[in-house]
């Protein structure tokens, strides 16, 4: 399943990946949702489904402790299969990849941590999910929510009202996406969507003549064009994509920060599984 | 606007004197009628429908207060539309949730269904109605389930050291700010290598003493399993205690022998070897006859197989108490007798089995003793026999199980209603006996 997600995105939003500013910002903010959806997919029903079993054997002397660390661990590996079959189907499909490490000398691992700990945190948040519902469709009636709250407010790619900015914090999709567009360098790629637009607009004819197409003409002829995306990406970099070990440091440590807090709070909503009505 | 919030108010004063006239005849306190949100509980208390009542409080907290925010927030805000969803959503829901009070309600007062109409186009109105008018009396009132009940026995039964002694004074719980008592007044000795049958109804509070006497839901009770005390030496005891649930909660895609592996690992003690671990596992699926499909998926196993898995995971401790809740659900005759043939001999091997099932009849010769517990008419688990089964015949002058059930169940599931007297009979009988 991971294998087919990750091959249709990079079929459509794949092409102008770690190319221009506007590419990377949509490629990476649809790697953030694959990874939430595998999260959300590998564990949102495994508690709920088998409440009964863990009740009774909590009653027999079951530490939750232990049988979340059990879940963690088998959704980790999990995890990290989904995260290695990704950015594989990616190489194969040859999307490009950053090129430049921050953190561990080789980019493609970067890429690989930060792919696993969204994927790994959502992972998590479907299990404290799965943890408070009592049955499979309540969790499956919860998930599309989460869902939607995780790609609405991934902070970067939708334009949000200032009094939700601070929802975004909440969401694994922004700091995955953050992370991605630093390790991408998306300060250092052009932008093609001014051009591209102002282009649209070349046969538009004034006093009979086309003068934009005649500036579009002698651009061309002087390459100038890659000189203008540059000065245009200049005008719109955004600092916290910098190419920076702080900033993919920060993301990450977000991640691990939400994924503990589900995990504790998933251990604290099954403690209280012997109150459970019959 | 103020048109609008004007025949609200006329709406909930109409309400209101219904309601305080209604719940003086259903003995609820008048005064809650003029309270918002405490008002819909009480409703629902009239209705004799408690749960639906804290569905409705909350819901109409969130109406309440939405609606009240609402007024004070200009139109124009962006916040306004979440509020109005929240104020819509919870009113559509309230309606849901009140046709079904109102629906009980009608059924308390025995009064003609169509009543649910008036209920939900003039709720004001039809509340002063039945408020005011005498005829409106209801077969239920609320301050029938407060006070005391059927007579107590009210005193202890000496510890025996060679079985399980229970001296239960009450179980109580707190639900929605009330204290409920769910049992009360029990009183027994089961000496080891019994096999005991735990009947009554549906509601008398079975599970509920069994959660009690295994400890897992601690009561106002002194319960010893020969010289130990289930309460203060939990610890010590939980694997002396083996509970068999209802349902066969077992994961299907395990073998048989991974199921009593993982049993094990859970339920001996953490110091136990792994050979000798194994070994009890091997010795409990021969003694259930579970070799033959030790490698066999659980899912894959037959209906009576797959109870006696269920059993054999709780077996594997050695517990010299064993509790089984409906083990011969979903079973035929056939298989249901050998399963407790099957706890015949694990009572005879010197250990206490209780047992709940709903079909006694067919297995009623292979139990020692009975215990009989009904609900009374406060609503409380109340003892009204422990003795042996042929004693039990005797007691309630009946000659099969379910005619006790019969007699003791009430009146509204097809029972004659008289569990407290019995309770009264027994507390006599007891008396007699304790001095």
């Amino acid at each position: 399943m991971a294998a087919v997600i990750a091959g249709l995105v990079a079929f459509c939003v794949g092409q102008n990946l770690f190319k221009t500013m506007e590419g990377t910002l949509m490629g990476t903010f649809a790697i953030s949702c694959i990874c939430v959806w595998n999260g959300f997919f590998n564990s949102i029903q495994v508690i709920c489904r088998e409440r009964a079993i863990v009740k009774r054997d909590h009653r027999s002397g079951l530490h939750i402790t232990s049988y979340i660390l059990a879940h963690m661990i088998y959704q980790a590996v999990l995890c990290i299969a989904q995260s290695a079959i990704t950015i594989f189907v990616f190489m194969s499909m040859r999307i490009t990849m950053p090129s430049k490490s921050l953190i561990t000398g080789f980019p493609l691992v970067d890429f690989m941590i930060t792919i696993f700990l969204v994927t790994y945190c959502a992972d998590m948040l479907a299990l404290l999910i799965s943890s408070c519902a009592k049955t499979t469709t309540t969790a499956m009636t919860i998930m599309p929510f989460m869902l939607i709250v995780q790609l609405l407010f991934s902070g970067n790619f939708f334009t949000l009202p200032d009094m939700a900015k601070p929802l975004t914090n909440l969401t694994a999709t922004k700091w995955g996406l953050t992370a991605l567009c630093a390790q991408g360098d998306y300060n250092s790629l052009p932008m093609v969507s001014v051009w591209n637009n102002a282009l649209k607009m070349q046969n538009v004819e004034i006093n009979g003549e086309k003068p934009l197409q005649d500036a579009f003409v002698y651009l061309e002829k002087n390459d100038y064009r890659d000189e203008i995306l540059k000065k245009t990406a200049e005008q719109n970099q955004n600092p916290e994509f910098a190419f920076d070990d702080d900033v993919v440091y920060k993301c990450w440590a977000w991640l691990i920060g939400w994924t503990v807090f589900y995990i504790l709070a998933a251990v604290i909503v099954l403690e209280f599984i012997d109150k459970d009505k019959r | 606007m103020w048109e609008q919030v004007g025949l609200n108010v006329v709406s909930y004063v109409l309400a209101s004197i219904g309601c305080w006239n209604l719940f003086k005849k259903c003995g609820v306190k008048s005064f809650w009628a003029v309270i918002p949100v405490a008002r819909e509980y009480h409703i629902s208390l009239c209705a004799d429908k408690e749960e639906d009542g804290r569905t409705l409080t909350l819901l109409s907290f969130i109406y309440y207060a939405s609606w009240l925010v609402g007024r004070f927030i200009n139109s124009s805000n962006r916040l306004s539309v979440i509020i109005f969803i929240f104020c819509f959503s919870s009113a559509l829901a309230m309606v849901i949730v009140k046709i079904r009070v109102y629906w009980e309600l009608i059924k308390v007062f025995k009064r003609n269904k169509k009543w649910i109409i008036m209920f939900f186009l003039f709720e004001g109105i039809t509340l002063m109605i039945w408020g005011l008018v005498k005829g409106f009396v209801p077969s239920f009132r609320v301050d029938d389930l407060e006070g005391d009940g059927a007579k107590i026995l009210g005193q202890d039964v000496s510890d025996d050291i060679n079985g399980l002694t229970i001296n239960l004074k009450s179980r109580t719980s707190w639900d929605f700010f009330k204290k409920k008592t769910l049992l009360k007044d029990i009183h027994m000795n089961i000496p080891k290598g019994h096999m005991v049958l735990l009947l009554g109804g549906s509601g008398a509070g079975k599970t509920t003493f069994l959660n009690a006497i295994t400890g897992y839901e601690k009561a106002d009770a002194k319960i010893t399993l020969g010289e130990l005390d289930i309460y203060d030496d939990y610890e010590k005891i939980i694997y002396d205690v083996g509970f068999v649930p209802q349902q066969d909660l077992i994961r299907g895609n395990d073998t048989v022998w991974l199921t009593l592996a993982d049993a094990a690992t859970l339920r001996l003690p953490s110091d136990t070897p792994i050979k000798e671990r194994f070994a009890r596992v091997d010795s409990v699926l021969e003694q259930f006859g579970l070799t033959v499909v030790r490698n066999n998926l659980v899912d894959k196993l037959s209906g009576g197989q797959r109870k006696r898995v269920s059993i054999a995971m709780e077996y594997i401790s050695d517990p010299t108490l064993f509790i089984l809740d409906e083990p011969d659900s979903g079973l035929d005759g056939v298989v249901a007798r050998s399963l407790f043939e099957k706890l015949r001999d694990i009572a005879n091997d010197g250990k206490i089995v209780i047992v709940i099932t709903h079909t006694p009849d067919r297995v009623a010769d292979l139990f020692d003793d009975v215990i009989v517990l009904i609900k009374d008419s406060k609503r409380t688990g109340r003892i009204a026999f422990y003795g042996t089964v042929e004693e039990s015949y005797k007691f309630f002058e009946k000659d099969s199980m379910e005619g006790i059930l019969r007699v003791i169940n009430p009146i509204n599931v097809g029972g004659d209603g008289r569990g407290e007297e019995f309770v009264e009979k027994y507390a006599d009988l007891m008396k007699g006996n304790v001095g």
